[in-house]
């Protein structure tokens, strides 16, 4: 099989075309009904549940168009091509590791080297505020995202337990349970149950039957390589095709370096991108930002314009802050036998035990254990960071196969300072770099303690030596949080701007809470029923129009 | 350095690269140069190249000069891409000069310390100018305001212990399973291995 790749050079995609060049766009100067910036979880949902409406749809996302087969190695090191490698300034107490451990660039974004570990959030996730007093709740609670929630599951077949034993949903999900499963799941799930802990087989955004001509997971554990037998779900894969099908165009390799506005600044006209050093313009009468946690605020930061001084959507002075990652320690315990990290997909059994507060371990919220796979560059990088080199890092490496691992996915309050800004260093295209700020509270730095505590008793009880624990985070999400106080928040629960009615903000970048558990199906959730909100927007001939939207939204309108 | 004796793998028999054949070519190719041979580093000079491969065998404790080389390699081919750093902390310079000034200022102690260059040093001077950097305890210089130690270390570690976990001689060592595509696993329980897994001594 020859490998050589010609489609990832090619920037435009709709129904019958792909070409390498800007000369025959779909739309070119014609006014799209919605423009969408990054292809990532949200912003190809998006694309697919508005083209299927009929929408007139332009997605324009920085990175390339994959091609699993020949794009994606079964190998750590070249696979880091993966992320949003652009460098990011950080700063803080505990500042964040970028690129591969958190964002993803090219069409899929964030879905092409995730894991595929696919949580609903709880019910008290929208309302830590009012339960636990810290915070904020959202404008929305988990029965406004139920139904997506089901949606989206069903769209992409989520396999996972007949019986899910924590938060509103129970079960069964649309494709029965991975089995079998990994030995690291099963000492994790030998030690939960020898202390009464409960434990169950993951819930996956992974094929455990074949689905829409794709096969079930053979279980090579590249996840975060991209997924080449695409057994796992991603947007590129899913999403995308579809969306194409129903009439959409796809910009590949484009950024998007500015929001334009019209004279007032009443209003959003479309998106400028730069396309190998040219600049190009798309106009839409919505624009939707998906483009995640750090390039959204950064986009929306370098759109300043004389009406809005401080950058689009920025009146609360809010655009940028309450970021959030998951508290992500990994524990590592070394067993006397084989586990063999490296096999099967890394994650196949979870425990949510620890989920809701529990006054009685001195701090509020909770969190998630992955039973975690790895393969040697992602261990030996991890206890690298963790002090570990030379002569000790070789030996344990030795070992490389008698260790197991449970991560924690710990939830992080939202702290004003822990922010995205613009740094004074420039970027190839001459824009401000990120400054991405973050610092622990007291409450995560306790959820963190008990969590390693806790996995280490795990890990003990099922026979294994605690070795090692490595920091890290995982994930990001806020920055441009949703609610229902245009003061106190950046978009309403539909995420339209507060500020500029046809501006839209849908991807992690909406969260208020982190929850404790991986986020991406509540992105999804998030992003399907901003998309029934615009197709209801269209129907009734108000899409991107400036009125009250139903509902609690108008309290805030009418405030 | 005597790691052979203090480093033991379980798996004298197994050879990743025996079972390269099984691997999708894209993957294959990509694995396969890193057995070199390697083009002249185009970032680093000669005596930076050199400065750098001691550097290299005290971070990963390791001789062998095939793999030496496929590092240094890959962090010219790093030094040199317009790929960013994905983070970098406010206030350090770019990697590319951190590293290059990094290895001066090694260097620079090496010899106000030892009277020798850093190559020169015995390997119990070497790995004592390492580790006090990893500590951030090299004597004060004024570099160091701009080019702080234990950043400097950090970057070397993680950079360098990329490439040497991406070795497939380092591979067949400890023992891992390597590239899985189109097989996968067929057996992924505890205590199973597929047929051509790695397998202990004596089992
Ligand atoms: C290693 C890893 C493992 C993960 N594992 C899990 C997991 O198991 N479960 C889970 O729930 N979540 C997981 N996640 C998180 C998940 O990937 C994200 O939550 C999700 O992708 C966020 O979706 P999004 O739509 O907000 O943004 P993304 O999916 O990140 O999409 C944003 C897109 O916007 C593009 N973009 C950015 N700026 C611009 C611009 N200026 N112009 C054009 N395009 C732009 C980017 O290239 C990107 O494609 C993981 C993430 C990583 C990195
Ligand atoms: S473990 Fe399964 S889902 Fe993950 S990359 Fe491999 S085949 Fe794809």
């Amino acid at each position: 099989m020859e490998n050589k790749d010609f489609i990832k050079h090619n920037c435009d995609h709709y129904e019958g075309s792909r070409l390498n060049h800007l000369n025959n766009r779909k739309y070119g100067d014609i006014e799209v009904d919605v423009c969408i910036v990054g292809a990532g979880a949200a912003g190809s949902l998006l694309a697919y549940e508005l083209g299927k409406a009929g929408m007139k749809v332009v997605v324009i996302e920085a990175g390339p168009f994959w091609n699993p087969q020949t794009d994606f190695a079964s190998d750590e090191l070249s696979m880091k091509n993966l992320a949003w490698n652009d460098t990011r300034l950080v700063s803080g107490k505990d500042p964040i590791s970028m690129g591969h451990n958190n964002s993803g660039r090219g069409v899929g974004g964030g879905t092409v080297h995730f894991t595929g570990v696919f949580f609903r959030f709880h019910e008290s996730d929208f309302k830590v505020r009012t339960l636990d007093g810290v915070a904020e709740d959202w404008p929305i609670n988990y029965n406004d995202l139920k139904p997506y929630y089901d949606k989206v599951e069903n769209q992409i077949k989520v396999s996972g337990p007949r019986e899910f034993p924590w938060g509103p949903f129970r079960g069964p999900y649309p494709y029965p349970e991975r089995e079998p499963i990994s030995a690291n799941a099963e000492v994790f799930r030998e030690g939960c149950e020898a202390l009464g802990i409960k434990s169950t087989v993951a819930p996956l955004a992974i094929l455990s039957a074949p689905f829409d001509g794709r096969p079930p997971c053979i279980n090579r554990g590249f996840c975060n390589q991209g997924c080449l037998p695409n057994a796992k779900f991603s947007a590129l894969i899913h999403y995308v095709p579809k969306a194409i099908k129903h009439g959409v165009e796809i910009l590949s390799d484009c950024m998007v370096t500015r929001v334009l506005t019209n004279p007032t600044g009443g209003s959003v006209t479309g998106v400028e991108f730069v396309h190998d050093g040219r600049n190009y313009r798309q106009m839409a009468k919505v624009v939707i930002l998906s483009n995640f946690v750090v390039e959204t605020p950064r986009l929306l930061l370098n759109s300043a314009t004389s009406s809005h001084s401080q950058g689009l959507a920025n009146s609360s002075g809010l655009v940028g802050k309450y970021i959030m990652p998951h508290s992500g320690h990994d524990m590592y315990a070394k067993f006397q036998n084989e586990i063999r990290l490296y096999k099967g997909t890394p994650v196949l059994a979870v425990s949510q035990d620890f989920y809701e507060t529990d006054r009685t371990r001195g701090f509020v919220r909770g969190y998630t254990f992955n039973a975690h796979g790895s393969r040697p560059v992602e261990m030996a990088m991890g206890l690298a960071n963790a002090g570990i080199w030379g002569k000790q890092l070789r030996q344990v490496m030795m070992d490389f196969n008698f260790y197991a691992r449970i991560t924690l996915v710990g939830e992080v309050l939202p702290i004003v300072n822990n922010s995205v800004t613009l740094s004074e260093e420039k970027d190839e295209y001459g824009l401000p770099r990120a400054l991405v700020t973050f610092s622990y509270s007291d409450n995560d730095n306790k959820l963190i303690a008990h969590g390693v505590a806790k996995a280490n008793e795990i890990l003990k009880a099922a026979g294994g030596e605690p070795a090692f624990v490595v920091p890290d985070t995982a994930h990001l999400m806020g920055g441009c949080r949703m609610g229902n106080d245009p003061q106190t928040s950046v978009v309403n629960s539909f995420c339209q701007s507060h500020d500029i009615p046809n501006l839209y903000i849908c991807s992690a970048s909406v969260f208020v809470t982190s929850g404790g558990a991986n986020p991406t199906e509540t992105v999804m959730a998030i992003a399907s029923r901003t998309a029934d909100h615009l197709i209801n927007r269209m129907n009734k001939g108000r899409l991107g129009k400036s009125d009250e939207v139903k509902g609690r939204t108008m309290e805030k309108v009418t405030r | 350095m005597s790691w052979d004796e203090s480093v033991i793998t379980h798996y004298p028999n197994y050879n990743i690269l025996n079972l390269a054949d099984e691997w999708d070519s894209y993957t294959k190719e990509i694995v396969l140069k890193r057995l070199g041979p390697f083009s002249a580093p185009e970032y680093f000079s000669e005596w930076e190249t050199s400065t750098l491969k001691a550097i290299v065998k005290n971070i990963v404790f390791d001789n062998r000069d095939n793999i030496i080389d496929w590092i240094v390699f890959h962090l010219d081919s790093k030094m040199t891409s317009e790929i960013g750093e994905n983070q970098r902390k406010i206030g350090i310079p770019p990697e590319d000069v951190l590293v290059r000034e990094g290895i001066s200022v090694i260097d620079r102690i090496a010899r106000s310390k030892f009277a020798k260059s850093f190559t020169d040093l015995e390997e119990d001077e070497q790995f004592k100018i390492i580790s006090s950097l990893q500590l951030g305890q090299l004597p004060p210089i004024r570099e160091w305001s701009r080019i702080p130690q234990k950043d400097l270390f950090s970057k070397f570690l993680l950079e360098i212990v990329a490439a040497y976990y991406s070795h497939p001689e380092v591979w067949s060592e400890i023992g891992y399973g390597g590239p899985a595509y189109p097989r996968g696993y067929v057996r992924t329980e505890y205590g199973l291995t597929d047929p051509w897994e790695a397998r202990g001594d004596g089992k």
